[in-house]
């Protein structure tokens, strides 16, 4: 099968799905209507009522995590070829990579050291 | 048999599938096997009013539940369920389950920032937590597979398991796959970001009706997708004497599905700060480890 065609499929399944999303709120809306009143469009939070709205700063308590993540998830991108050809390459193969997950490995225990991996 | 036929019998197998689920996960909760529930959750649904916060974010609100059931699909996709009875071959299928799954997470942070909720909200940003938490394990797994396989391909990835399945040739590897992929589908051990009993439902609090459907649908095909992930990865796809090849896929999906409730059944939840730890100290050094084991194991 071509690779374009492939592509098509796929788009082709996303196209399916939000048929039907659209035919499941159809159904759902021949069924009633929602009866208006006060009070009933609150966000849920265990009775209270929530004043304020929720879309203000947050404190991710994580971001340490996050910057690692952004350096290893970068390393992966290149691990998957790598995978692929690492039977043919290999001994020099997994020295190469080894070198290069060791490097990233430093880095971890480095953050580790540095106690960035707790919550801030 | 035909391939019209086994299709056929794929996708009403498929869909009983989908319907074990829905009846584990009841019994994970309840602890009795509830057999028309899941269809009686499923048509009060449908009579459920449908209710919108106020001042809520129009395209998130609209788009995450379809998002959501969409990339799901676009996973099956591309999982083989026999021999040669797979949609689609995708030459890079590996690296595409891992590109679709992490909508997952970008789904539920729309789902908790669109209702403009509290709960919503924090339960959106533990989904990004557990992303970071879960991904390297996931990734890192899958990358071992490959290397034994050659290949990105799918089909290529369950014949490299005919001398040994994955299980045996790389326990750690199928650990920490098994575990992440139920940080993926946030089953009970690693719930957050729906918590029933903390955040009353958290991302998917404030979604009613038709939405709602679509979340958890979506839900119970993410588990199946997921364990069948594990099946072709791990537990040797459609391998296996007498029967016929779908039958041993299903079989094994069946199995994984009914294991992650019936472990999920035993363990608390996790805090989302232990979760990042554990997940940094030491699964991904249990992974890099896995990598070069199998990397020694390939070479001898």
């Amino acid at each position: 099968m071509q690779p374009l065609q492939q592509y098509i499929i796929l788009f082709g399944m996303l196209v399916a799905t939000a048929g039907l999303a659209w035919m499941i709120y159809l159904i759902k809306r021949s069924l009633g209507e929602t009866v208006d009143e006060p009070g009933k469009d609150m966000p849920a939070q265990s009775g209270h009522p929530s004043p304020e709205p929720a879309w203000n700063r947050y404190h991710v308590h994580y971001y340490g995590f996050a910057l690692l993540f952004l350096a290893f998830d970068m390393e992966m991108a290149y691990m998957y070829p790598w995978a692929v050809v690492y039977k043919e390459l290999g001994l020099v193969a997994l020295l190469d990579m080894g070198f290069f997950l060791g490097i990233l490995f430093l880095g971890l225990i480095y953050t580790w050291t540095q106690s960035g991996l707790k919550r801030q | 048999m035909s391939t019209a036929l086994t299709w056929t019998a794929i996708i009403i197998l498929f869909a009983a599938g989908v319907y074990f689920v829905a009846l584990m996960e009841r019994w994970s909760f309840s602890g009795r096997l509830d057999w028309a529930g899941p269809l009686h959750a499923f048509l009060r649904a449908f009579g459920q009013e449908e209710i919108r916060t106020r001042r809520y974010d129009t395209v998130f609100y609209e788009a995450t539940p379809i998002i959501f059931i969409a990339v799901v699909l676009l996973a099956v996709a591309i999982l083989p369920f026999a021999q040669g009875t797979i949609l689609l071959d995708l030459g890079t299928a590996a690296l595409f389950i891992n590109a679709a799954l992490v909508y997952i997470m970008v789904s539920l942070i729309m789902a908790g920032w669109s209702a403009n909720g509290a709960y919503g909200m924090i339960g959106g940003w533990r989904a990004m937590a557990q992303l970071i938490a879960y991904s390297m394990a996931v990734v890192m797994a899958i990358t071992a597979a490959v290397m034994r396989a050659e290949s990105m391909g799918m089909l290529e990835v369950v014949r490299s398991q005919a001398p040994l399945w994955n299980i045996i040739y790389q326990p750690v590897g199928f650990l920490l796959f098994y575990f992440a992929v139920m940080a993926m589908a946030f089953l009970p051990p690693f719930d957050l970001p729906v918590a029933e009993g903390e955040l009353a439902g958290g991302a998917w609090a404030e979604f009613t009706g038709a939405r709602k459907i679509l979340f958890r649908l979506g839900r119970l095909l993410l588990v199946l997708t997921l364990a069948l992930a594990v099946t072709v990865f791990f537990l040797g796809g459609w391998l296996g004497p007498w029967l016929p090849d779908f039958v041993w896929t299903f079989i094994k999906t069946a199995l994984v599905a009914a294991s992650f409730f019936w472990v999920g059944r035993w363990l608390p939840r996790i805090r989302h700060d232990h979760l990042l730890e554990w997940g940094w100290k030491y699964a991904v050094p249990a992974a890099l480890f896995n990598i070069v084991q199998v990397g020694i194991q390939l070479l001898l």
